[in-house]
């Protein structure tokens, strides 16, 4: 059945993710009429598959000279800086316990050169305010004894950490029920388009058949989804699939409370509060392939075994111990990369009153980046530390865009 | 636990040892069963009730133990489908990282 | 890496009856299996070096003994037991697969498969009742391969309860090895039993070896004066460190040292599901099976099914299938032509096609639905995490109050059920009628977990230490 248009709604957000939640959160707290839509169910999609990682000391890339690093350098800091606030929140604000462990975080050197590179890194961000600093090998093994006596060091930062990755998206989606918001599950964003008066037209394709809203606004939060989203509308938006796995042991008594990472390689390894040790840090999966040799996003990427034996590898490097767990699961998840390599967040210069937000990273900053994309959707804010994931860094793809 | 006697015949017994205790089981038989001669319990639960096996088919992972393998790691084996083996240590208890052997 | 033209995954029925069928038609044929010896569940074979007279001669045996028999003398068997398949990959350039194998002792292989066929069986369905995570209380299928295989009775005093005649089986065999059967629990009448039955016998008769068997085996069980119970449920196991007996609807208290539950099977279904082959809810006890077509065809190109994996039937049943699988990998590797391999599947197929009216008479007098035990709001349903009924039940409360399409991995990320060292074998089809009932939907529509790599939990030193 084909219901009537309504238009009580001030916003369509589409993906219940992360993003997608906190966002609804922030905007029904602001008084918006938010009504949020999800094809599958909550949480289904990379932010529940991540690993959980809280990291917040800055990635090589932000390190290479010039001054266009330097300043993406300096704002990436200064968002991460109000992450940290963010998080360390966010069981007050959402009045439920969501196993946030913010005690600290490793980036480990294996040699010389990793430490040379990570002592240039803690310099930097000393620099721009954030209190890192370096453990020389001595110092590491007082710090965290289950790791391997032969790590050269590691620059520490507190702050770092992990969260649960399964409780924080229904955390944010029941209050935002609470404060009125409407969430759809099941539900897909079917056809988009725009109005001569600048609202959207959206069919939405739910358990009760085809519904129409028409809004003034939409936000597309659906992670690698969103390129099809906004194609819709014959727009370009540069994120690219970004197949990955993470793996996760057994349950052991507790003796690694840290986040650990790598300078020099991929890896991020914690230990739950349940025991498990989550193992990850970028280690590719493979997209499934359709009959006809097409990627197939749809279907969950497959397990690469050479990355798998690849990752636990230099989790054991790291902490041989972790030899003696049991790997009870390898799962596949499926992020997204930007031409640029940095989030999308924003509204879109070619159809005014379309905000997207993805692009990776989103489970660390996407408490603090649904905040902010909030503020601006609500009132026209346009808060500096967003800058830089502005969607009109690729305005240029729009050029050839038909909109009313 | 009883083992079948009515015209069974079974290699000659060997020695394993479980949680520190020397146990007399027959080559063939599996952990699961050296296990059960001693006690039904295989291991604690989280709220420290004993547990015993459930499945014998290698499926529920009930009957889960340490085994000290020869390069000196502790791995976590189900006991069901485990040949024992001459000297063989195991413990239904977390060990410590190294087996009685290395210490 | 070893290459194979068929990998079989399970050497129980299915899988002898499918190599026998590649072998002869000259395939190089592996078949992998956690067991040390071939022979599956109903077959577990006592260790090598035992010597067990008279093991398994009873006439319901007797098929597949011979098979066995065969098979396993086969020098061209590549026989891979103690080993656990982790995972099943298609392979990225060619056709075929790749097989991750580890040792249920340690270790790590990788083979290659042109085809594969899958005759995992089945388990013993897990039902979640008060004290049921008792040491003691044990599946009847974990009872019977100790008694079978292992030559051991795990307790003196047994009690064994639920709705599948196979425990009438199971009391012979305990008895026959000199343990005591305390009482068989039916949870369902008599005459509920007798009445589900008649609808069927004219069919099932058939193959009337099976009912004959049932007769002496009730025959015998009076002759020992073992008690068969009939709408006796057992509601809960009881004991401190250990159960100590079992409290019957009706108050009555039995003791045992060992409680053995049989509400019926479950097909294995993990590696099929991981794969990618489309499943389908298995009616009536539950769990998942694979599809295939009339030649046990998967709807992954390559891949073959047979046995209980595809609906539990029995071993003959499973033998049938096994044959024609076998029959066509056989014939899609060239080795056989077409007419070659219809013609050799006509005598299965007719086997197969004749015991239908016993398996439905089976499945109906076992159907455990009506009859299952209630778990308590403390019952663990995920005995891996241990997580209670309450919690997974607040947990699917939760989800509904957000929308109605969730299925089990949403109730998973919630609460952790099914997140252990079992990967959700044991909780899943308890977590999915909770669902279905909580949606108002029919369980077959209720999404069940992601199956994952690895199939079974592996020490992470052997995935590291033996690669390739």
């Amino acid at each position: 059945m084909m219901h009537g248009e309504t238009s009580q709604f001030d916003i369509l957000i589409v993906g219940g993710g992360l993003v997608g939640s906190a966002a609804a959160w922030h905007l029904a707290r602001l008084g918006l009429k938010v009504l949020l839509i999800e094809r599958g169910h909550l949480n289904a999609g990379a932010s529940g598959q991540n690993a959980g990682s809280l990291h917040f000391q800055i990635e090589r890339r932000f390190l290479e000279q010039g001054e266009q690093a330097a300043a993406d350098g300096a704002r990436i800091v200064s968002l991460n800086r109000l992450a940290i606030a963010d998080w360390r929140g966010l069981e007050d604000l959402l009045a439920r316990p969501l196993d946030i462990a913010m005690h600290g975080g490793l980036m480990v050197a294996e040699t010389e050169a990793d430490m040379a590179l990570l002592a240039f890194k803690v310099e930097r961000e000393n620099a721009l305010g954030l209190p890192s600093q370096m453990l020389d090998g001595a110092a590491l093994r007082e710090r965290a004894p289950c790791l391997s006596p032969a790590l050269a060091g590691a620059a520490w930062l507190a702050g770092e950490g992990h969260a649960n990755p399964r409780i924080l998206v229904d955390a944010f989606a029941t209050g935002a029920q609470g404060r009125g918001a409407v969430i759809r599950v099941g539900t897909a964003l079917k056809a988009l388009t725009m109005a001569r008066d600048g609202t959207y037209q959206a069919v939405l394709d739910g358990p009760d058949g085809e519904t129409r809203v028409r809004v003034p606004r939409i936000l597309l939060a659906a992670g690698h989804w969103v390129p099809r989203l906004a194609g819709l509308l014959g727009l370009n938006v540069p994120l690219y699939p970004a197949p990955l796995m993470m793996s996760v042991t057994d349950r052991a008594a507790p003796t690694l409370p840290f986040l650990i990472q790598h300078g020099g390689k991929r890896l991020s390894m914690k230990q739950t509060e349940d025991g498990n040790f989550l193992i990850g840090g970028g280690w590719p999966s493979r997209l499934a392939r359709r009959a006809d040799g097409s990627p197939d996003l749809d279907s969950p990427p497959l397990v690469e075994p050479a990355n798998l034996r690849a990752n636990l590898e230099v989790a054991r490097r790291v902490m041989p111990a972790i030899a003696g767990q049991a790997l009870l699961r390898t799962w596949t998840g499926m992020t997204c990369i930007s031409a640029d390599q940095l989030p999308i967040v924003g509204e879109v210069p070619a159809a005014p009153g379309l905000f997207v937000a993805a692009g990776g990273s989103l489970f660390t900053l996407g408490p603090t980046l649904a905040r902010l994309l909030a503020q601006t959707i609500a009132d026209g804010a346009a808060p500096e530390e967003l800058a830089m994931f502005t969607p009109r860094r690729f305005a240029h793809l729009d050029a050839f865009a038909v909109l009313p | 636990m009883k083992r079948i006697e009515a015209g069974v015949t079974r290699p000659a017994p060997i020695a394993i040892t479980i949680d520190g205790a020397a146990v007399q089981v027959h080559p063939g038989e599996t952990l699961a069963v050296a296990v059960l001669a001693v006690s039904r319990r295989f291991r604690d639960d989280r709220a420290g009730q004993a547990r015993g096996m459930f499945c014998n088919m290698g499926t529920c992972s009930e009957c889960t133990v340490w085994v000290a393998r020869d390069d000196g790691a502790w791995r976590r084996l189900r006991a069901c489908l485990i040949p024992v083996e001459p000297g063989m240590q195991v413990r239904t208890r977390p060990p410590q990282p190294a087996p009685e052997a290395m210490t | 890496m070893t290459g194979y033209d068929i990998a079989i995954v399970g050497g129980g029925p299915a899988g002898l009856a499918a190599a026998e069928r590649t072998i002869a038609a000259g395939l190089n044929t592996c078949v992998i299996d956690e067991q040390q010896r071939p022979g599956g569940q109903i077959l577990r074979q006592p260790p090598t070096g035992f010597s067990v007279p008279g093991w398994l001669s009873g006439a319901p045996y007797r098929t597949g003994r011979a098979l066995l028999r065969r098979v396993e003398a086969d020098p061209r068997l590549h026989w891979l037991g103690c080993r656990s398949v982790l995972g099943i990959t298609p392979c990225a350039q060619a056709d075929g697969f790749g097989l991750t194998l580890s040792g249920t002792g340690g270790g790590l292989e990788h083979i290659a498969a042109a085809r594969v066929i899958i005759a995992g069986g089945c388990y013993d369905m897990p039902v979640a009742l008060p004290g049921w995570t008792l040491p003691g209380v044990m599946s009847a299928g974990s009872v019977q391969t100790l008694i079978k295989a292992q030559q051991v009775l795990p307790g003196q005093r047994i009690v064994l309860f639920g709705t599948h005649p196979l425990m009438i089986v199971l009391a012979q065999q305990i008895v026959a090895a000199g343990g005591q059967v305390e009482a068989v629990c039916f949870a369902q009448p008599f005459a509920a039993m007798a009445k589900a039955a008649l609808a069927h016998l004219p069919r099932a008769v058939r193959t009337p070896g099976p009912l004959a068997a049932a007769a002496a085996g009730m025959a015998a069980l009076r002759r020992h004066g073992v008690p068969v119970r009939y709408a006796s449920p057992v509601i809960a196991c009881e004991g401190a460190d250990a159960v100590t007996h079992v409290r019957l609807a009706d108050g009555t208290a039995l003791p045992c040292e060992v409680a053995a539950m049989c509400y019926g099977f479950l097909p294995q279904a993990d590696l099929p599901r991981q794969v990618g082959a489309t499943m389908r809810w298995s009616d009536p006890a539950g769990g998942w099976e694979a599809v295939h077509d009339d030649a046990m065809r998967a709807s992954v190109p390559g891949l073959y099914v047979a046995g209980e994996t595809t609906g539990v039937a029995g071993s003959d049943a499973a033998m049938a299938q096994g044959a024609i699988a076998g029959l066509a990998a056989a014939q899609d590797a060239g080795a056989l032509t077409p007419s070659q391999a219809h013609a050799a599947m006509r005598a299965p197929r007719r086997a197969r096609a004749a015991m239908q009216g016993f398996i439905d008479l089976l499945r109906a007098v076992a159907n455990p639905r009506p009859w299952l035990p209630k778990a308590a709001a403390d019952t663990l349903l995920c005995r891996c995490e241990d997580i209670a009924a309450a919690d997974v039940d607040r947990a699917i409360a939760d989800a509904a109050a957000l929308g109605d399409s969730f299925g089990a991995s949403a109730i998973k990320l919630r609460c952790r059920v099914g997140m252990g060292l079992c990967q959700g074998r044991t909780c899943e089809h308890a977590v999915i009628r909770r669902i279905a009932a909580r949606r108002g939907c029919p369980e077959a529509v209720v999404a069940g977990f992601r199956p994952r790599f690895p199939a079974r939990a592996v020490s992470i030193a052997d995935l590291l230490d033996h690669a390739e």
